[in-house]
């Protein structure tokens, strides 16, 4: 049961871990807390579902790189102008639920129906020490793990991320040295959304996506991260591993509607013990 | 002068469908349901914006008026009266804890708080199904057996006036002031000598029991509660009616309300984009008129006056 308990986790712990990195590299970088995270995921998701029976990569390629451009341009157009008009949290969470409620709409509006599940192949079974795996769960757990490192790589090696880096940091001296902030916080939330997509695609193949899911995805997204210390990318990951624990061991002994329950539950607690989180946020609220 | 008429007006605005009561049905009913969300609006006008205190768990207290008073109502019906008033001092009580709770942290973060336990307390309802009847939820006659539904539904009108005209009143005393000046300087405050920390109990307190004692009337007025009817967008609706409105402005959640409850029900003949419509019509609000609508209406008055 622990082996089994553990696995579990950490693969629920993984796919949790992306729509939380988007989370976090959204807010980390342009400091605004995205609500409409999840449900725009779960749009792509909706899209690569749609697009599926014609050929699986392009469909996932689709739904990933629509949710970048979504992301891109909402950041652009909308929350970018009205952070740099003075807007607060309180602000852009109004902003964003409305976002939310759109893209929410959107789903129900367009697509023939409101609940999928997204086939994706399952690649056999691993046997790991009298215990077997779907692989394709593995592949899932992995995906989390190396979109971490590759994203860690990035911010301390390349242009790009030295970048990003400045204009979290500092705002002003990064525009006092020439580097295009705007752009920077646009491409910052297209990543975040693609990468909440790729949470809702493997989330859709496990388990299934609905009109609902999206704001589940991005609500629990954003409490990993907060948990985690928001902002912080390595924070976030770990909260999402010992979250996906707590719901993979509680799953052994309560109903899944305690299960819910406790899990709010630990992390309300963990932000009134620690309320910067695990790891301690990297931006100030 | 002006502050006096502005009193008259709102008051003779929030008395003004008292008319539906003489013809009763669908405009009576979803006019209860403005006045009842415009209770909790005002919660929300006095905490957040006039108090400037993070909290989003305004369907948490809500809701424990609601179910405080149906489930041991369903029991014990001829006790309604206390089980409400019972359920509003618990919602004062879980808003207290949740402001000393979260006392160390600062505002973000209780709003997160508050904003989880929110998400939280539908599913600790679903979780306790066997009493609370989860997602099926609960009915009773509550209130509307004794009263009938016209004396109910005036009885929600003057609840409402009641609680308006108290939020105004608190505003204007010293209590009000000094909760005014925490809300924009806090160490200005306690520089003066201000102890906050029991300003802002006392604000948690009152917001909780009037959300409580407003969730208690809502679950009479309805009939009916069920983990549907508290789910966390209850409380983003709530937060959005100062906000639509305008929270500068006393009648601002006047104008919220209409709009939060009202706009849905216009857009049913379109449900299936109800959502997109929805969503936009917020963003457009809060994009184009920052201030809310009621100053802006204000503002084209004004404009409209000065013209010859």
């Amino acid at each position: 049961m622990l082996l089994n308990g553990t696995i579990t986790g950490l693969i629920m712990g993984g796919i949790l871990s992306l729509p939380v990195l988007g989370v976090a590299v959204i807010y980390g970088i342009t400091g605004i807390p995205n609500f409409a995270i999840g449900v725009i995921g779960v749009f792509g998701g909706f899209i690569t579902w749609y697009l599926f029976p014609y050929n699986m990569g392009l469909a996932i390629l689709t739904g990933v790189a629509a949710c970048f451009v979504v992301g891109y341009v909402t950041q652009r157009v909308l929350l970018t102008p009205i952070s740099e008009m003075g807007g607060d949290s309180t602000l852009f969470f109004i902003i964003t639920v409305s976002l939310g409620f759109v893209f929410e709409g959107i789903i129900r509006a367009v697509f023939p129906r409101p609940n999928i599940s997204i086939a994706l192949p399952r690649l056999g079974t691993v046997r790991f020490a009298g215990y077997s795996v779907e692989a394709f769960k593995l592949v899932a757990l992995g995906f989390a793990i190396l979109t971490l490192v590759l994203i860690r790589i990035s911010e301390e090696y390349t242009e790009g991320g030295k970048s990003w880096q400045a204009t979290s940091q500092n705002l002003k001296l990064a525009k006092l040295v020439g580097i295009g902030t705007t752009r920077v916080f646009s491409i910052a939330s297209g990543i975040g959304c693609a990468l909440a997509c790729v949470g809702a695609i493997f989330w859709g193949s496990l388990y299934n996506l609905d009109l609902s899911s999206g704001w589940d995805l991005g609500f629990m997204g954003f409490i990993v991260a907060v948990v985690g210390g928001i902002g912080n990318i390595w924070g976030g990951m770990i909260s999402a591993l010992v979250i996906g624990m707590v719901m993979s061991f509680s799953g052994y002994f309560l109903s899944g509607m305690w299960q819910s329950v406790i899990l709010y539950a630990i992390v309300i607690l963990v932000l009134i013990v620690a309320p910067k989180g695990i790891l301690g946020s990297e931006r100030s609220l | 002068m002006r502050d006096r008429f502005e009193r008259v007006l709102i008051l003779l605005i929030l008395l003004a469908p008292l008319l539906f009561s003489l013809r009763g049905g669908y405009l009576q009913q979803v006019s209860g349901y403005v006045y009842l969300f415009l209770v909790q609006g005002y919660v929300a006008w006095f905490l957040f914006f006039k108090s400037g205190q993070p909290f989003f768990g305004y369907s948490v207290t809500m809701a424990i008026g609601a179910y405080g008073t149906i489930v041991p109502a369903l029991m014990a019906e001829r006790y309604l009266p206390l089980f409400m008033l019972a359920s509003a001092v618990a919602a004062s009580a879980v808003g207290v804890i949740i402001f000393l709770a979260t006392s160390r942290a600062r505002g973000f973060y209780v709003s997160m708080a508050s904003f989880l336990l929110a998400i939280l307390f539908p599913k600790l309802i679903e979780a306790l199904q066997d009493t609370t009847g989860g997602r099926s939820g609960l009915y009773f006659s509550g209130l509307s057996g004794p009263l009938g539904l016209r004396n109910l539904y005036l009885l929600v009108i003057l609840f409402t006036v009641a609680v308006v005209a108290f939020f105004f009143w608190i505003m204007n005393t010293r209590t009000g002031r000094i909760l005014t000046l925490i809300s924009e300087n806090e160490r200005l405050a306690q520089a003066v000598g201000i102890d906050t920390f029991w300003y802002k109990i006392a604000a948690y307190a009152i917001a909780g029991f009037i959300s409580g004692l407003g969730g208690a009337l809502y679950v009479n007025y309805t009939g009916f509660v069920s983990s549907v009817d508290i789910e966390v967008f209850s409380t983003v609706y709530i937060f959005f009616i100062p906000l639509i409105g305008g929270s500068r402005v006393r009648y601002g959640p006047i104008l919220g309300a209409l709009f939060v409850i009202l706009v849905p029900e216009l857009l049913v003949p379109v449900e299936r984009y109800m959502r997109i419509f929805f969503g936009l019509i917020f963003i457009l609000v809060i994009v184009l008129l920052p201030e809310g609508l009621a100053p802006s209406i204000q503002k084209l008055l004004a404009r409209a006056r000065r013209k010859p």
